[in-house]
């Protein structure tokens, strides 16, 4: 019966999965990127071949004319799946669970539980993220600029609420397993970490980060290398002049 | 009945507010007044240490994140998907434009226009192209109507910002004003508000 839409979608993704399978999505990516790494966990998570092509961002190359095209925003990671062409990393993590989970395990259907899941992706884009990244910036070539201090408390704050979120359960959502949430989440915390940036004492984040690299399919390829990368590299941000 | 804690004046609260009016779903209304640091007081902080408005309490589930708000009350009380498609391509879509809201051009205003308002600092006109260079974003991809964009995007014009210079943009906008369900009390009276203090701090 062809009457409600979702139905309608999922024979047509059926019948054309063979076809679907063979073609593998393109991820343009840089692997220093965070917003990259959570999408490359989600998709080792789900089996999900992805055809990678770098983006060099500390080149530039993100404003060649050819990538411009494809997103005028000029922001990795961008994803092509046939037609579609998508942009803002938890927008393309929670449609590849949503497409091609075998369950719901990762974004549980429950709108209770997905609520908590969404907020903490909102958190990560909004708060604790760019509060890190303006923290750094007020910090460069070993000079404290005169919004250091103020930056440095925001960015606590931000750390703080986090270490509070983290003591609700095992992971990032207060789930006992792991989410789209902690796919999202860790690879900006560990960028934060391997930079130097949280202390010994915020133990519920250090275990957090523990449990993640355990129990990830292919963490350090998708995500423990590019951290350590990031972390080299704006450790040399902060301590020489540019 | 979820506790709805919200200042008229925020976008993100009428985003909420206007997808609460399309899904069908009554809110406890309760005002958290932002001027008066409201939202810094222990009663509030008990409830949200993040101390943000909108924040919702529906039975056990306390949240906040206004985008993650409106996808709830969508999936919770929604009786069809029309507000947010479950299809996985169309849903993306959606999402796509909640984080553009979020992390570019809803910041790129805030980031321009709170420094004035709320400052009282000088308006900086590099940062007003890049708000005008993510509304160009919006332009190029404006397709239907959006609760949460609407509400941003009439704040920005309450505030002054010339959306001339977006054609799609101002049609958008015109769309959403007689067509968002309850528009007129859900997001017209806060943006009014915010531009009367907001458009003559932004215009000096």
């Amino acid at each position: 019966m062809l009457s409600d839409g979702v139905d309608d979608t999922n024979r047509l993704v059926a019948f054309h999965r063979p076809a679907l399978a063979a073609m593998p999505l393109d991820l343009y990516y840089c692997i220093t990127s965070p917003f990259c790494r959570s999408v490359l966990l989600t998709a080792k998570a789900l089996g999900v071949e992805l055809n990678l092509k770098e983006v060099d961002i500390w080149a530039g190359e993100q404003h060649k004319p050819e990538y411009l095209a494809l997103n005028p925003e000029h922001t990795v990671p961008t994803l092509v799946d046939g037609s579609l062409v998508l942009w803002e990393s938890r927008a393309i993590c929670t449609y590849l669970i949503t497409k091609f989970g075998k369950d719901d395990a990762l974004y549980p259907r429950d709108a209770v539980i997905r609520a908590k899941i969404d907020s903490l992706l909102y958190f990560d884009i909004a708060t604790l993220f760019p509060r890190f990244k303006t923290f750094v910036a007020s910090q460069l070539g070993g000079k404290r600029d005169a919004t250091y201090e103020e930056k440095k408390e925001k960015f606590f704050e931000g750390l703080n609420w986090l270490e509070r979120f983290l003591s609700r359960g095992n992971f990032a959502a207060g789930t006992d397993h792991i989410t789209v949430a902690d796919m999202v989440l860790v690879p900006s915390v560990t960028s934060l970490a391997e930079s130097g940036f949280i202390p010994d004492e915020y133990t519920r984040t250090h275990e957090w980060v523990r449990r993640c690299k355990d129990g990830m399919v292919g963490y350090e390829e998708a995500n423990g290398e590019g951290a350590r990368l990031v972390g080299e590299r704006i450790k040399r941000m902060i301590s020489s002049p540019a | 009945m979820p506790d709805f804690y919200y200042a008229m004046v925020s976008p993100p609260c009428r985003a909420a507010l206007l997808t609460a009016k399309a899904v069908g779903v009554n809110l406890n209304l309760k005002t958290i007044d932002l001027s008066k640091e409201e939202h810094k007081k222990p009663e509030f902080l008990a409830i949200n240490p993040q101390h943000t408005v909108p924040t919702l309490v529906d039975g056990d589930l306390t949240m906040w994140e206004s985008r993650a708000i409106c996808t709830y009350l969508a999936s919770q009380y929604g009786k069809s998907d029309s507000f947010y498609p479950s299809n996985p391509k169309t849903r993306a879509r959606v999402e796509h434009m909640l984080y553009f809201d979020m992390g570019t051009l809803y910041k790129r205003f805030g980031e321009y226009a709170y420094p004035v308002v709320f400052r009282g600092e000088q308006p900086n006109p590099e940062k007003l192209e890049s708000l005008h260079e993510a509304l160009g974003w919006l332009n190029d991809a404006l397709a239907g109507h959006d609760c949460v964009l609407a509400a941003s995007v009439s704040t920005f014009e309450a505030g002054g910002i010339d959306l001339g210079r977006h054609s799609r943009v101002a049609t958008w906008l015109a769309n959403c004003k007689t067509s968002l369900p309850g528009y007129d009390e859900a997001n017209a009276p806060g943006a009014a508000i915010f531009g009367s203090f907001a458009k003559p701090a932004l215009s000096k």
